[in-house]
């Protein structure tokens, strides 16, 4: 069903754009370094063609004047919801930009702030990917090169939000949201329980669990052993 | 953030001076030379860098930027208040202290800039994720407080979400357990959610109102962008679960970083917003200013018309400053108190009938202030008027004339220039007219030439020559006239209302039955006393109506000595009953209606409560002054 496509991508979108604005907040702070500035680029590149394919999805509908009112609703909570997800990103690109303009990795003269955040943000921008890890392949002055692109790149999305406000009339307010107030509390059944959700947390739950079961074994393996042992001791004399 | 640097069309902002300032302050303390010395905080297991402490800070801006302690520790609190550093201990208060307690940078994207304003949608998602950590996942912050006990939260989470896991919670109890990793209402998944605890360090209590105000926002935010809240509720958990990626001391800082930038942004209630700009401050956005050739033409031109200005030596003008002082002292009001009495105070206006633009008779005050400068004189109307007089016996006074119609000329109504200045011209210019004004040549040429065109400044030359000659010859005569010594002598001085023993014997606001008797004799008082018949104006005259009046309130009073159960004192029982010898003073004289004592009767031209000024002449005159300051 199309409504189901358009709720999983808008989930990876979501997921694209959190992961992001966690990257971005490390700018300029004693994390930044070239890994970090190319998991930007390739999150922000992945959270681009997701908002490019929804935008795909969610317009032939919206603009189809035949369709029924609760299912045009639906669409339009859709619309909503891609369309602040998509200013959010914009908005935290622009920002990204200016700080990376103000913290250029390699210039001796002005040095990182000292934030205490350190190690490295790979999983996140793995999980935002939806991969399992990341490969940092990039050159020296990747920053710089980056810097442009990613001015192209807020054109680009700037070009796409005023596309999308022509093309396509959803008043912002009469939208109904669904989720109340408080609703994030609530387990995640209801809302956001798509495919890539789920895998996510898989994802997530696993290391944890594979490393407590790790020991678990490991812990319960060496009492056995220990054990066998006492009793042939005890058999033996 | 949410909000875009520049609304499309409209002029970008621009990076407020001092925080671009405070930016440059805090880079240059990140000088891995020269900067300020970093110490690691040691947490249980955690080891997180990069931690200052304010004695540091404090030392280092002093050696920088070579300014006294209180200074630095000044420079230090406004980098703290805006959120480029914050206390890792008791992060809501954004003080520096210039001792051990550590303090860490704050990451540039939530530096506080112009540019980037706080978004509500950012502020409600933060507020959307806050709500998840304390309710969801006390459980892990449970064993996380075993490192570090914060009690805020399970009170916070306690007041606003009434369930029973946070009910439970008590920060003694925390130290001790170690759960593990599952919730036990929701399901698997919310339950691993958000290990940040917001404080780091010693547990402290926090002050109620702190806890209910994120509620607050949040049920106001929630009215605000609520077509949005399905994004909101997404982000916050997106973000959540993207922040679990990170190693457990970067999230720590992070979160604590998130938490100072609302801490900054959005106040709680009784913290001032540092946000706030005063009046004065909006203008001032320092551009960049290119150092162009237009910019230095501009330069010289502002610099050369300095050079051209007069000034005035400061010595000259201080002196001129403290003569204007010691003259106006004794007739300012405030200064030194306004005959008969301040109505404000004691609601009896008389000064301000006294002092009316036209008054038939100025007080001495005026008169006085006509001798100050010429322009006091003219601007007073009483003044002008008997300075015509006696431009009049001295047969100038066309001069005058033809100043007030000039000042007519400049002050009214554009349609009429046109025929005024030819009324002025045929009155007072032209050659054989009547009332000739006397100008020199060169004032008349010019002024002839521009009565061509007529605007309203074209008379200004002559009508400042006019003045000139008033001001430096006639005025002076004036000064010196009999005209204006009968004037002096003839002016009223008003006498100060005495303040009375008791207070209700002022004029009563509402009208009291007792003062019926004497309806026309108030009414007629006070007007002749406002022309000012004399000041010698003998009150006590009134013969009849004072007695009658005075036996009535003898009558009325003698009962009680003390006055405390007089109904008009009921108001004033507690002043009273307290000042009894007072009372009793001033009822010991109550057969003397007519006979003024010397130093202590109030000879007022007015009469506020004529029965009240003669009987409580108090037999010492000193015991007016212990009611009232």
């Amino acid at each position: 069903m199309a409504k189901e496509e358009c709720k999983a991508l808008l989930d990876a979108l979501n997921k694209a754009t959190a992961c992001y604005h966690h990257l971005v907040l490390t700018i300029g702070g004693s994390a930044d370094s070239q890994n970090l500035r190319e998991e930007l680029q390739k999150t922000r590149q992945k959270a681009q063609e997701l908002a490019v394919a929804i935008r795909a999805r969610l317009t032939p509908p919206l603009r189809d004047r035949g369709l029924g009112a609760e299912e045009r609703a639906e669409f339009e909570r859709l619309w909503v919801a891609f369309s602040g997800c998509l200013e959010l990103l914009e908005a935290d690109m622009r920002r990204a930009l200016a700080l990376g303009t103000e913290f250029p990795l390699h210039a001796p003269r002005r040095p990182l702030v000292r934030t205490g955040v350190e190690g490295g943000a790979s999983g996140v921008a793995a999980r935002a990917l939806s991969a399992r890890s990341l490969r940092h392949e990039a050159e020296r002055d990747f920053d710089v090169e980056d810097l442009h692109q990613l001015e192209r790149e807020i054109l680009k999305v700037g070009e796409m939000i005023q596309d999308m406000e022509m093309k396509v009339n959803v008043p912002r307010w009469t939208v109904q949201a669904r989720q109340t107030a408080g609703a994030e509390l609530l387990s995640s059944a209801s809302a956001g329980v798509s495919s890539v959700g789920g895998v996510s947390v898989q994802q997530r739950t696993g290391p944890c669990d594979l490393s407590k079961a790790l020991a678990a074994t490991i812990f319960s393996a060496v009492l056995l052993a220990a054990v066998a042992l006492a009793v042939c001791v005890a058999k033996l004399s | 953030m949410a909000a875009g640097p520049a609304p499309l069309g409209g002029h970008p902002r621009a990076q407020r001076p001092h925080l671009s300032k405070m930016e440059r302050v805090v880079v240059s303390m990140q000088d891995p030379d020269q900067g300020v010395k970093m110490r690691s905080q040691r947490l249980l297991v955690t080891v997180i860098p990069h931690a200052v402490t304010g004695n540091d800070v404090v030392e280092w801006l002093i050696q920088k930027y070579c300014i006294a302690e209180d200074e630095a520790l000044h420079l230090g609190t406004l980098l703290v208040q805006h959120g480029y550093l914050y206390p890792l201990r008791d992060p809501r208060r954004l003080l520096l202290r210039p001792d051990e307690t550590p303090y860490r940078f704050q990451t540039p994207y939530f530096w506080m800039s112009t540019l980037w304003p706080a978004a509500e949608l950012d502020y409600a998602i933060y507020l959307a994720k806050k709500n998840i950590r304390k309710q969801g996942a006390l459980v892990d912050h449970e064993k996380v407080g075993y490192h570090h006990p914060s009690p805020a939260t399970p009170a916070e989470s306690s007041q606003r979400n009434p369930s029973p896991t946070s009910g439970a919670h008590s920060p003694g109890s925390r130290l001790i357990q170690m759960h593990k990793h599952t919730h036990p209402i929701e399901g698997v998944s919310e339950g691993r959610w958000g290990v940040h605890p917001p404080e780091l360090g010693v547990g402290k209590s926090f002050p109620l109102e702190t806890l209910n105000h994120p509620q607050a926002h949040y049920d106001q935010l929630h009215r605000k962008i609520n077509h949005t809240w399905d994004l909101v509720v997404m982000q916050a958990r997106e973000q959540l679960r993207a922040a679990k990626q990170r190693r457990k001391g970067d999230r720590l800082v992070i979160a604590c970083q998130e938490q100072t930038y609302w801490l900054v942004n959005r106040p709680p209630p009784g913290v001032p917003s540092v946000l706030e700009q005063g009046p004065e401050r909006g203008s001032c956005t320092a551009r960049q200013v290119q150092m162009t050739v237009d910019f230095y033409k501009r330069e010289i031109e502002c610099c050369r018309k300095a050079l051209g200005r007069t000034r005035v030596k400061s010595s000259v003008c201080l002196e001129a400053y403290l003569k204007f002082s010691s003259q106006r002292g004794p007739h300012d009001p405030l200064l030194s108190g306004c005959l008969p009495s301040n109505p404000w105070v004691t609601d009896n206006d008389t000064y301000w009938a006294m002092n009316a633009p036209s008054v038939a008779v100025p007080t001495k005050l005026r008169v006085e202030q006509w001798a100050f400068s010429f322009r006091e004189l003219l601007e007073d109307p009483v003044g002008r008027a008997h300075f015509m007089d006696f431009l009049q016996t001295e047969f100038s006074a066309e001069n005058l004339s033809f100043w007030e119609a000039c000042e007519e000329l400049r002050h009214g109504g554009q349609a009429q220039v046109p025929a005024l200045v030819d009324a002025v011209y045929q009155q007072f210019l032209a050659p054989g007219a009547a009332r000739w004004v006397n100008i020199d040549s060169r004032t008349m040429e010019r002024t002839l030439e521009g009565l061509g065109r007529p605007h309203r400044h074209v008379l200004d030359d002559a009508q400042l020559h006019i003045y000139m000659l008033m001001k430096k010859d006639s005025y002076p005569r004036f000064l010196k006239s009999d005209l204006y010594k009968d004037l002096l002598a003839e002016a009223v001085v008003p006498l100060e209302m005495k303040r009375r023993v008791f207070p209700f014997m002022w004029k009563p606001r509402h009208s009291s039955p007792s003062l019926a008797l004497l309806p026309t004799s108030t009414s007629g008082e006070p007007e002749a006393a406002a022309e000012g018949s004399s000041q010698q104006a003998d009150p006590h005259k009134a013969g009849g109506p004072w007695t009658e009046l005075a036996e009535a309130w003898h009558s009325s009073l003698a009962p009680s000595p003390t006055f405390g159960t007089d109904t008009q004192s009921k108001r004033h029982s507690l002043v009273v009953t307290s000042r009894g010898h007072g009372g009793a003073g001033g009822c010991a004289t109550p057969t003397r209606p007519h006979q003024p004592s010397s130093s202590v009767v109030s000879q007022r031209p007015q009469l506020c409560h004529p029965v009240g000024q003669k009987w409580f002449q108090p037999c010492h005159p000193s015991t007016n002054q212990f009611w009232f300051k």
